[in-house]
């Protein structure tokens, strides 16, 4: 079954009804182009599935988290992490507390990115981080903070970018060793993060459709990066309203490089390059 | 929409500089990017068109007489209500973007209303989605392998069959040229 033929308003129900998630209100080509993969690794037909699905809501939550998307980089596009570390977290040097979220985090490889990144500017331990996503699978990743080192050796590049240049002025270079954040065993096949960070953030299961803020605290930096692409727009509105009442006034919002606040939301944030300020 | 990959550049940007400035059509671009080019492609391409060049966001509406370049890293989807959706979905057939997915997409929304053109490339994204707008009633083009720098793309396209041109270069550029909205 390809994506053009499938039937989505029957799955999305039946999913519905017996888990409770609600994919209504995700982008439908894309759904419906992950939807056939469900089915070709699975060797289903739909029918076959949706009938699994309302007897057994553990299946069901397996095809939640098969049906989303969940790729991710160390320091995914580097312009961003470099305007973080020059541009935003300054701002935040002289708070005693900074409160980070990272919304749909996957396997936590942005929430790394973000550690180290408070540690050269020595904000580390006054940072509480919280990493959120409604595939718990992938939050048990993060906690570990072990990847392949074959599939994140080309994100290197990236972390020699925003750790080791200066984009500002190239005369600066700082040959920081990855062996400061992680141990890499080519031989085995893994990187794996050092416990000062592995330790130090919150994961929890989190749905950006369903749930409100589930910390008692407002923010200074919501990160939320490439998972409203997978939403349509009135979802989007309510997930920025969600972060905009989560934030403090004056706090940050980072989207993924080709999102943006399209509807009503936009006024209630100023924009200054990728980064979004509540007003 | 226009899918291409190595040895498509030069095609795009001639096709693109041959526009009249009112142009009343929206052209989607689903190009292939060597990983150390992704930065300045729009620009370079902007300089060259006759009409803006867009790496549309997410949710971005579509308008008429605009280039929509995928952007580098995503998968660009055409959704119903006139409207993009943009996918970090891992590669298909080694490709992000996708040709195959974006050509899908528009030829289910546009239907017979899409051209469907695939250029110059060194590998087979592209073939099954051309296929596709052929099966919704679109129109499908592909430039004459002897033009091509790299012709792999091209004939796979051809073996799919259901092609209805295949152009020069000269000809593709005045076959976009010409169409108008209907
Ligand atoms: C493509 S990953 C993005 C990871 C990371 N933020 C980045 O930009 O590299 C998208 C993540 O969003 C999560 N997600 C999808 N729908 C969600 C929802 N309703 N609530 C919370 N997380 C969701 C997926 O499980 C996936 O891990």
């Amino acid at each position: 079954m390809t994506i053009e033929d499938i039937d989505i308003q029957y799955f999305v129900t039946a999913l519905k009804n017996s888990s409770g998630y609600d994919f209504s209100e995700y982008s439908e080509k894309s759904l419906k182009r992950r939807l056939a993969k469900v089915l070709m690794d699975n060797k289903m037909e739909l029918n076959q599935l949706v009938t699994e699905i309302k007897k057994n809501v553990s299946f069901a939550e397996k095809v939640v988290k098969e049906i989303t998307v969940n790729t991710t980089e160390l320091f995914r596009d580097p312009f961003i992490w470099q305007m973080l570390r020059y541009k935003v977290l300054p701002t935040l040097q002289d708070n005693k507390i900074i409160n980070i979220w990272h919304a749909g985090c996957s396997t936590g490889q942005e929430v790394y990115s973000m550690m180290i990144l408070l540690n050269e500017l020595g904000m580390l331990e006054k940072a509480r981080i919280f990493g959120t996503d409604i595939n718990s699978d992938v939050l048990d990743i993060a906690r570990k903070g072990i990847y392949k080192y074959r599939f994140n050796i080309g994100y290197l590049d990236n972390f020699d970018k925003v750790i080791k240049e200066n984009p500002y002025n190239y005369e600066k270079f700082n040959d920081i060793p990855y062996s400061k954040y992680f141990e890499i065993d080519k031989v085995k096949d893994f990187m794996r993060m050092h416990p000062f960070l592995t330790e130090k953030p919150t994961y929890k299961k989190h749905d950006l459709v369903r749930d409100e803020n589930i910390f008692f605290n407002k923010f200074d930096i919501i990160l939320c990066r490439n998972v409203i692409i997978y939403f349509n727009y009135n979802l989007q509105n309510r997930v920025f309203n969600l972060f905009s009442n989560s934030l403090y006034q004056g706090g940050f919002l980072l989207l993924g490089m080709h999102e943006t606040i399209l509807g009503p939301m936009s006024a209630s944030f100023d924009k200054k390059e990728n980064i979004y300020i509540k007003k | 929409m226009i899918g291409g990959s190595a040895g498509s550049f030069q095609v795009v940007a001639s096709i693109l500089g041959s526009l009249p400035k009112n142009y009343e059509l929206p052209i989607f671009l689903c190009l292939h990017r060597l990983k150390h080019v992704r930065t300045g492609f729009v620009e370079v391409l902007s300089l060259k068109s006759a009409i803006p060049v867009i790496e549309p966001y997410d949710k971005e509406p579509i308008k008429p007489g605009r280039a929509y370049l995928a952007p580098a890293n995503y998968h660009m989807y055409i959704e119903l209500g006139n409207k993009f959706a943009l996918s970090t979905e891992a590669p298909l057939n080694h490709s992000r973007p996708s040709i195959d997915l974006s050509f899908v997409t528009a030829a289910q929304v546009y239907r017979n209303k899409l051209v469907g053109i695939i250029l110059s490339g060194a590998n087979k994204d592209g073939a099954y989605g051309l296929k596709k707008v052929a099966e919704y009633g679109g129109t499908t083009i592909v430039q004459d392998p002897n033009t091509c720098e790299v012709r792999t793309m091209t004939e796979a396209a051809l073996q799919m069959g259901n092609v209805n041109h295949i152009f020069s270069i000269d000809k593709i550029a005045s076959f976009v040229a010409n169409l108008k909205a209907i």
